[in-house]
This record gives structure tokens, sequence and C-alpha cells, in this order.
């Protein structure tokens, strides 16, 4: 058996061409943390089962600790740093799950926004049960779910309860 | 986690994967790796080689025969099978079963031939495979093999795919005019590791069953089909009552075994309980 397989990949990360070299076993999430820096997808469970490491490749959601980074080869991958504008301005989305306070230690945040976005994308009818239903994947351990549905709801455009502590609105006063 | 040194191999067709699953010792298929990469991670699996088949052409897509059979390549992905207006309307099951596996981004990489060839007690497909009378089409160095579900399925994690084969293709039969399948489950969280499953499919003619199949799932080992209550269903006129022929299950020695969600005990109970609903749904879709 040969046990120091390496070779050589290219992969458009978040629009930019990266290469590097990979040995066979290296997780797609192991690269684009240790050799790209890219932040974005964390490790959490490890196992497949929490969605912190979720990104979209060739526009398809996946969960980077469950691929290899030999299998991207030629591929492109987008990871939660994809979704603001270059000059740091936040997407629709990222704006809504701050305003709503979708996030406390953010550590699932980046996978929920991966995960939101391509629901949002999908086409599919956005209600409280299929925002749910397409957070399966996740875990987040703050926040109880509740803000991010409602975070994801609102960039969808739906009408959704203010946050706690903001100002009430004039439908509400009234 | 680091995974254990192995070598990534990619065939471009079938007869490559083939021969590098013949030749590579200690090699296996990749397919969607939602379950192998965590056996890999979990070291209860210790390949040297793994044979990635997931971009072979020639392993993907959905089609149907000129008899309407669906014809489904092994590395399809649940993703899409569950999108398939085709599959939805030919073998809505099929569909149905795919759309509420695991999550979302499980479903766009796992695929319907892994899920088969894993044969974990808990897999979805498997008990679905029997019900429908699956055949199961595994290539080979001296060629191809066709097998019916009751030979493919073997065991625990074990099925008739031999050392240097590969699935390609999984064929379903058309479904009889006025059949009904209804899979229910018990499941430890939504979309998720099964507790029990049953599946039931009556072919209902006239009101009356002309042809019945009755699978457990996730009790042990491999799909259980349940002859003494298919003979119980045929015959008869297709209405809810027919979910007493679940008790025929009482006589059955179930196999079945504890573990961290539940007694054997429960489990065997409440496959009782999903085999009456299943029934029950089968009739209502038979007669829709």
């Amino acid at each position: 058996m040969t046990t120091n397989d390496t070779r050589e990949i290219t992969v458009t990360v978040d629009g930019r061409r990266e290469t590097g070299v990979v040995s066979d076993r290296t997780l797609l999430v192991h690269w684009l943390r240790d050799a790209l820096d890219k932040r974005g997808p964390k490790i959490g469970c490890d196992t497949g089962n929490c969605g912190a490491c979720t990104v979209r490749w060739n526009g398809t959601l996946v969960k980077s600790c469950m691929v290899l980074a030999v299998q991207v080869d030629g591929d492109e991958i987008e990871t939660a740093a994809s979704l603001a504008e270059e000059d740091g301005t936040l997407s629709r989305l990222q704006q809504c799950f701050a305003d709503h306070h979708a996030l406390q230690c953010g550590y699932c945040t980046s996978g929920m926004l991966m995960t939101a976005a391509d629901l949002l994308a999908s086409g599919e009818e956005i209600t409280e049960h299929s925002v749910r239903r397409a957070l399966k994947g996740h875990v987040c351990r703050c926040t109880g779910y509740h803000n991010i549905v409602k975070a994801i709801r609102a960039a969808a455009g739906q009408e959704v309860p203010p946050p706690h502590g903001s100002e009430p609105r004039e439908a509400e006063v009234r | 986690m680091l995974l254990p040194p192995l070598r990534y191999l990619r065939p471009e067709t079938p007869e490559d994967a083939v021969a590098m699953l013949s030749d590579v010792d200690g090699s296996v298929v990749l397919a969607g790796g939602q379950t192998l990469m965590n056996m890999l991670k979990l070291d209860l699996a210790h390949p040297d080689a793994l044979v990635d088949v997931h971009r072979i052409d020639a392993l993907r897509g959905i089609e149907h025969d000129a008899d309407g059979t669906l014809v489904v390549g092994a590395a399809t992905t649940y993703a899409e099978l569950a999108r398939s207006p085709e599959v939805r309307r030919s073998h809505p099951a099929v569909a149905e079963m795919a759309a509420g596996l695991v999550d979302r981004q499980v479903r766009n990489r796992g695929t319907i031939g892994g899920n088969c060839c894993l044969n974990d007690p808990t897999s979805n497909y498997p008990p679905l495979m029997v019900a429908l009378d699956a055949r199961f089409r595994v290539l080979g160095r001296d060629g191809e093999r066709r097998l019916p579900a009751s030979e493919f399925f073997r065991g625990t994690l074990a099925t008739a795919v031999g050392r240097g084969e590969l699935l390609t293709t999984i064929e379903i039969p058309p479904m009889p005019q006025g059949s009904g399948v209804a899979h229910e489950h018990l499941q430890v969280g939504a979309d998720s590791w099964a507790i029990a499953r049953a599946v039931v499919r009556l072919d209902v003619a006239d009101g009356v069953v002309a042809d019945a199949r009755a699978v457990l799932g996730a009790v042990y080992g491999s799909p259980l089909r349940l002859p003494e209550v298919e003979r119980r269903l045929i015959g008869q006129r297709a209405t809810p009552d027919l979910a007493e022929a679940a008790d025929a299950l009482q006589d059955v020695d179930v196999q079945t075994a504890d573990d961290v969600h539940c007694s054997a005990a429960y489990r065997r109970e409440m496959a009782e309980v999903q085999l009456r609903r299943a029934i029950r749904a089968a009739v209502e879709r038979s007669v829709q």
C-alpha cells in the first residue's frame, strides 16, 4: 500500500483559482481551513451531523467533512465567504441573521447561511416548516433555532415578528 | 479527524472500476461517501484504496424501459430521485423515500446504490426494494449478473456483491394498475435513524388484493419478508380491516436485538405497529 500518495489539485474557491498538493486522505474541510485559511467551514462534529462545515460543491450543498479534497479537483467550491459583497457588505440573508439575532457564538452560522442561501435559491416554497426541514442537517446549541428560522423567512421577504428589544413597529403600537 | 492512509482512484467507466476493484488489494467502492467516510473515521472500515464511482455517467440517471420498468443508475443520488417528476409518477414510494432521507446535504451526495450495498439494518431502501421486486445488475470481470432483491441482500452489512464487483443498476418493475405502496417508520428523529420500518405493497384488482408484499426493515440483518402476512392479505377485500393481517407477526420468529435506542422487545412491538399502519396506508393508496 502506498501511504504517502499526494497529488496536485486545482479548485476554484469562492471565485479564486487555488492550487495545492494534498494527500489522498485529506478531507476537503481540512484543506479549505488549513491550507487556504478559509475559515467559513467549521469542524464541529466531524461525523456529518452538525452541518458546520457545509459548503457548495459545483452548486450542490454538501458537508465538507464528508468529502475528500481530491474529489473536488477541477471543481468549484463556495464557502460562506462568498455570500458577502467584495467590499464586505453583507448579503440580505446575512443582514437578516444579524437583525434577527440568529446567532450567538456563531460557530454554526456559516453552515446555516450556506443552507439558507441554497434553500432561498432553490425556488422551494418558504414556510416555517420548510425552513426547519432544510435546517435538519445543522446543529445550533445557542439559539434554539427560532431566530434562525425567522431570519431566513425575513430574507425571503416574509413578515416575521420583530426581534426582541427592537423599536416596536407602527402596526404593533397601533 | 485524520483518515487512515489510503489511495484514491477515479475510474472513468464501470469496466475501469471493476478492473480496479479486482486488481487493487483492499479497494472498496466510494459512492456518495455519506456512510463510508464515517466508517473510515471511526476505524470501522480499513480499505487501502477508494474507487470513486460517483462521476461515472453510466452509473447515474433515471430512465424508464418500454414496459415501464424504472431503471436507476446505482450512483443516482437521493436528491435526484426525490425531484424526478417521472419517478414521482411511476414509483412514488421510491421518490418519497428519497425525499425523507436524513438531510439536504446527505440527499445531495448519498446514492440509492450505496444505501442498498451498505445494507445496514436501518438502511431505508432495502425493504422497499424487496417489496417492489427490484432487480440488481452487478458487473464483474466475467460480465453482468442480474439478481432479485431476495438474493441481493444477504445479512447485516452484506450483499451478493462480491470482491471485484460493482452494482451498476437497479431495475424496478412497473407498478401494476391499482397497486398501493406504503412505508412506515419509527425513527429516532425526523428523517433519522430507524427503530423499525415496514413496507407494504398491495396490488388491488376489482377491490381485492391480487398480490401483496409485506417487509420489515431495521429489525435485524437484511429486510425480513413476511410470507405469512402476505398470505393473509392476498384474496381479501382491500379495506382498512386488512391491518389485522399483522397479527400473523405473532407467529413469526422476528430476530432482533437491543441497541442504544431501545430493547429488542420494544423494537418487535414497534415493527408490528408500523406494519399495521403500512397495511392501512397501502389500502388507502391502492383505492385512490
